[in-house]
Parts: C-alpha cells; sequence; structure tokens
C-alpha cells in the first residue's frame, strides 16, 4: 500500500498540496491532456455529470465548456476552496459536496457521465470506487477515469510503487470489467516530454 | 445547496433516503445550514456553509486517523 493510500494521511496531505496544486499540477495534467479527454465523451448541455475528487476544479472547468451544471464532489474542504474560488459556493453551475468516492452519496441511475481525474491512485479499493460509479450511472452511462500510467523503468516503478496506485492498460482493463463495465477502451496521454503519462478509460454502464 | 438537490443524495452508508432537519436558508431560498439525517440508520449529515458534508463518520476531520 503505497503512503498516500491511507486517507487520513492523503488530507493532510492534500492540505497542505492545495496551495501550489494548480501551479505544480500541468506538468502532469494540462489543459491539452483535458480537452483530449473530453473528446472521448458524448456530451450533450443538458447532461447529469458527476465529477468525482474534483479538487481544486481543474477538470470541472473543462466539463462545464460542454455542459450546463456540474456535480462535484471532494474529501478535502482545503482543495474545494480553490474550485470555490472559481465557481462561486453556490449552485449553478457547480453543485458541490463533500464526500467519499468508494461510498457515494447519490441515489442509483443518477447520471449520464461520471468522470474522476487524478483521483484513483489515492483509492485504497478502486473496485469498491468503480462499482460506486457504475451504480449512481443511468443504464448505458458513461464512465470516464484518468489515472497514472505504470512507468516503463524499473526505478521509476519502485519509487511509483511505494507512493500510490499506478496501473497499466491491463490492469485497468480488469478493474473496469470486474466493476461492471462494458466498452471499456484506454487512451495514453501525456505532454510532448512523456506522452504516456497518464491513462485514461472509458466505459459504460450496462443497458 | 438547492432543496431539490435532495431527490438525488442518499445515505453513503446504507444508500436511503435523507430527510432535511433543522434548515437554515438565504433569501435566496438556498439552504445554507442544518442536518441531513438518514431515514433507516438515522446518521446526521451536517450542510455547512451550503455545502453537504456527506463524508461518512470516519472519515470526518474530528476522527482520529
Amino acid at each position: 500500500m503505497g503512503i498516500l493510500e491511507n486517507k487520513a494521511r492523503a488530507r493532510l496531505f492534500y492540505k497542505y498540496l492545495s496551495k501550489v496544486y494548480d501551479q505544480v499540477n500541468p506538468f502532469i495534467w494540462n489543459e491539452e491532456m483535458r480537452t483530449e479527454a473530453l473528446d472521448l465523451l458524448d456530451l450533450e448541455s443538458e447532461m447529469t455529470v458527476l465529477d468525482v475528487g474534483c479538487g481544486t476544479g481543474f477538470a470541472t472547468e473543462g466539463l462545464l465548456e460542454h455542459v450546463d451544471e456540474v456535480y462535484a464532489l471532494d474529501q478535502s474542504e482545503h482543495q474545494l476552496e480553490q474550485a470555490y474560488a472559481k465557481f462561486g459556493k453556490r449552485a449553478p453551475p457547480v453543485h458541490f459536496h463533500r464526500g467519499d468516492a468508494e461510498r457515494l452519496p447519490f441515489a442509483t441511475d443518477t447520471f449520464d457521465v461520471v468522470w474522476s481525474s487524478g483521483s484513483i491512485e489515492y483509492w485504497p479499493n478502486p473496485i469498491l470506487a468503480l462499482r460506486e460509479f457504475r451504480r449512481v450511472l443511468k443504464p448505458g452511462g458513461q464512465v470516464l477515469v484518468v489515472g497514472p500510467n505504470y512507468p516503463d523503468a524499473f526505478l521509476a516503478q519502485k519509487l511509483a510503487d511505494s507512493i500510490m496506485l499506478f496501473y497499466d492498460e491491463y490492469e485497468a482493463d480488469r478493474m473496469f470489467k470486474r466493476a461492471g463495465f462494458e466498452d471499456v477502451k484506454h487512451a495514453f496521454m501525456g505532454p510532448s516530454y512523456d506522452p504516456e503519462v497518464a491513462i485514461t478509460t472509458i466505459g459504460r454502464a450496462p443497458e | 445547496m438547492q432543496e431539490s438537490l435532495l431527490e438525488i443524495l442518499c445515505c453513503p452508508l446504507d444508500k436511503h433516503e435523507l430527510e432535511l432537519e433543522d434548515a437554515d436558508r438565504d433569501d435566496a431560498d438556498e439552504i445554507i445550514g442544518g442536518d441531513l439525517v438518514c431515514t433507516e440508520c438515522g446518521e446526521r449529515y451536517p450542510i455547512e456553509d451550503g455545502i453537504p458534508n456527506l463524508l461518512p463518520p470516519d472519515m470526518r476531520e474530528e476522527t482520529p486517523a
């Protein structure tokens, strides 16, 4: 288990990281990658969309270029403060909630799309969270998850394993299928100097 | 939070419906305070400055790690 998979530690980590997060973040997850990921979804303006682990609201901002309103959830109030500053604390356009990805506080068959970027690496049990995503999705609804691709180099692998969850295409496929998703596909994304740093997986809830 | 949000919210633990108690509203009829209470297990989730805190009890700030 990586050091950030303990949720209390993750919370403490983010309390301090949130201060610099939007400056540091573009090196691994930038606007170009966000656009590429958004293009993988079929979005219509009136769709009901959930952003799990919205953090400072970087992906929420991209989603709002395609849909009118976003439901956003994060466990860290310090990360959320940054998002409030961008969109305002009151809906519309963003309905904010504090909550846990593995125990979502939403009714079954609620959302057309569930999105999560840069969050899966902190979940102690990703399959549990993915099953929750499937539960809150309407039949045929779309899921999109961006996470860190497992590095090829041996030393980077050791470092990766000690910090948090990384996974490759094979592992992603296994997790999404075990969680009950269909039409599971993967795309690799990254800046030109590290073009496969992120793995994006899409899938659909069964009809 | 808007009151209509209640239709899609549920208890994160047992997924049963939530009931609004002791609601505080602002001029725009937004709910800014109060509790969301699970109709099954009775767990209470506070609304803090308009943001529903639906973290399970073991993940709330005051819970020691």
